[in-house]
């Protein structure tokens, strides 16, 4: 076995604990699957020499709690979930390299905070990417060079907009739905603009970025680690944005069609 | 059919900027999504296999590729396969199903719809296949090596 350096054995229990759930929080709001959330806490407290620590996760809540009856419980709620894989491949580091930790309590504390509170990166960075996606599928399904700016322009919008109006916090299905009224704006504009557009191809490249594709994997990767609640609730949440995507376009398209 | 595959590796990269992932996996992420869009469409319109089986052999292919990938960086797994998937994803009937309903072309629409629903099940039948494989490979690792499993 590994043997654990002094700093986390100088920590109290209460402290590991601490440290442990911060750093499950900040993986449940980055997106990753429930058994990833269970089994870092889990295995930091093991560091420390906590073997009855017991933890429940589903995507809206962690519930950390001792096997004994004067054990503590720790809860914590999530409400607003994203995806950022960074943050996730930074935790895992963390928790891999946890038996030799180098720093104390405190600055443990600040550096999980900080990640926690670091600023999202621009908009237009995150536009410019699902813009870029969206072109390079609609040239995959056989679209030409105005499809490829065509999905360009409505991946950009629409994700653009998402971005800006994430600081009210509008429910995750209108938001799709207007992300879905966006692109299909923009899509029959361009074909307007230009016939060789074909109306097909743009839009489906363009949806591809707001397809809950995370949602989904996530969901039936917690269906085999035996996750069944998380599991239903993330393919249901999946289910859900498509519906919306679905409503958004069909607003615009069946106005179209007319 | 280079062209796609070359646009699915771009694709893969975009999607990989969007999640956020750390600059250096992007490639290999890039390379997993190449990967599953080549075997899917060489399945299916060269061989002529149905759209099911390739995206289910594609599926198979680019998870087995990621888990190859997430043990060379020491990564999580999710971190190559969330991108890399992206491709596979069946957009395109979804969206003809949806027109169809709305022009009351029921018959057809329902089919597209059915489609679509087929193709992620068997791309989910090809992840769910991989990542419980993964975990038994793991588990007897840790049995050999006499650590505790999570029961």
């Amino acid at each position: 076995m590994k043997t654990t350096c002094a700093n986390v054995m100088q920590m109290t229990s209460e402290q590991v604990l601490d440290i442990a759930v911060l750093a499950g929080k900040i993986l449940l709001c980055s997106g990753a699957e429930t058994y990833r959330v269970e089994d870092t806490i889990t295995r930091m407290c093991a560091v420390r020499g906590m073997n009855s620590v017991t933890v429940f996760c589903t995507p809206s809540v962690i519930i950390v709690s001792d096997e004994f009856a004067n054990g503590c419980t720790l809860m914590y709620r999530a409400t607003r979930r994203g995806t950022d894989l960074g943050l996730i491949s930074e935790i895992n580091n963390l928790s891999f390299n946890w038996y030799q930790w180098p720093y104390s309590y405190e600055s443990t504390m600040r550096l999980l905070k900080e990640k926690l509170e670091r600023p999202t990166r621009p908009p237009w960075l995150v536009a410019l990417a699902s813009g870029v996606g969206a072109a390079a599928f609609a040239v995959m399904l056989g679209g030409n060079t105005y499809d490829f700016c065509a999905a360009l322009a409505a991946g950009f919008m629409a994700m653009l907009v998402l971005r800006k109006l994430a600081v009210f916090r509008p429910s995750s299905f209108w938001e799709t739905t207007l992300a879905g009224i966006i692109l299909s704006l923009v899509a029959v504009a361009a074909v307007q603009i230009n016939h060789e557009c074909n109306l097909e191809n743009v839009i489906v490249g363009a949806i591809m970025p707001f397809l809950p594709g995370v949602a989904l994997t996530n969901g039936l990767r917690d269906y085999m680690a035996g996750d069944l609640m998380s599991g239903n609730a993330r393919v249901s949440e999946a289910v859900l944005l498509v519906g919306g995507l679905a409503v958004g376009m069909a607003a615009i398209l069946s106005v179209w069609y007319m | 059919m280079l062209l796609s595959v070359l646009f699915a590796f771009l694709a893969t990269m975009a999607f990989g900027v969007l999640f956020n992932t750390p600059k250096k996996d992007l490639l290999p992420g890039g390379v997993a999504g190449a990967l599953g869009w080549a075997v899917f469409i060489y399945m299916r319109d060269i061989w002529g296999y149905n759209s099911q089986v390739s995206n289910f052999a594609a599926t198979v292919a680019l998870a087995l590729l990621c888990e190859v990938f997430a043990r060379m960086f020491k990564e999580p797994v999710t971190l190559f396969s969330i991108p890399a998937i992206i491709p596979l994803v069946p957009g395109l009937p979804m969206y003809q199903g949806m027109k169809l309903l709305m022009m009351h072309a029921y018959n057809v629409g329902m089919d597209k719809l059915v489609q679509a629903a087929l193709d992620a099940a068997f791309i989910s039948l090809g992840i769910l296949l991989v990542s419980s494989l993964a975990r038994l490979f793991k588990n007897s690792q840790q049995k050999i090596k006499g650590l505790k499993v999570r029961v």
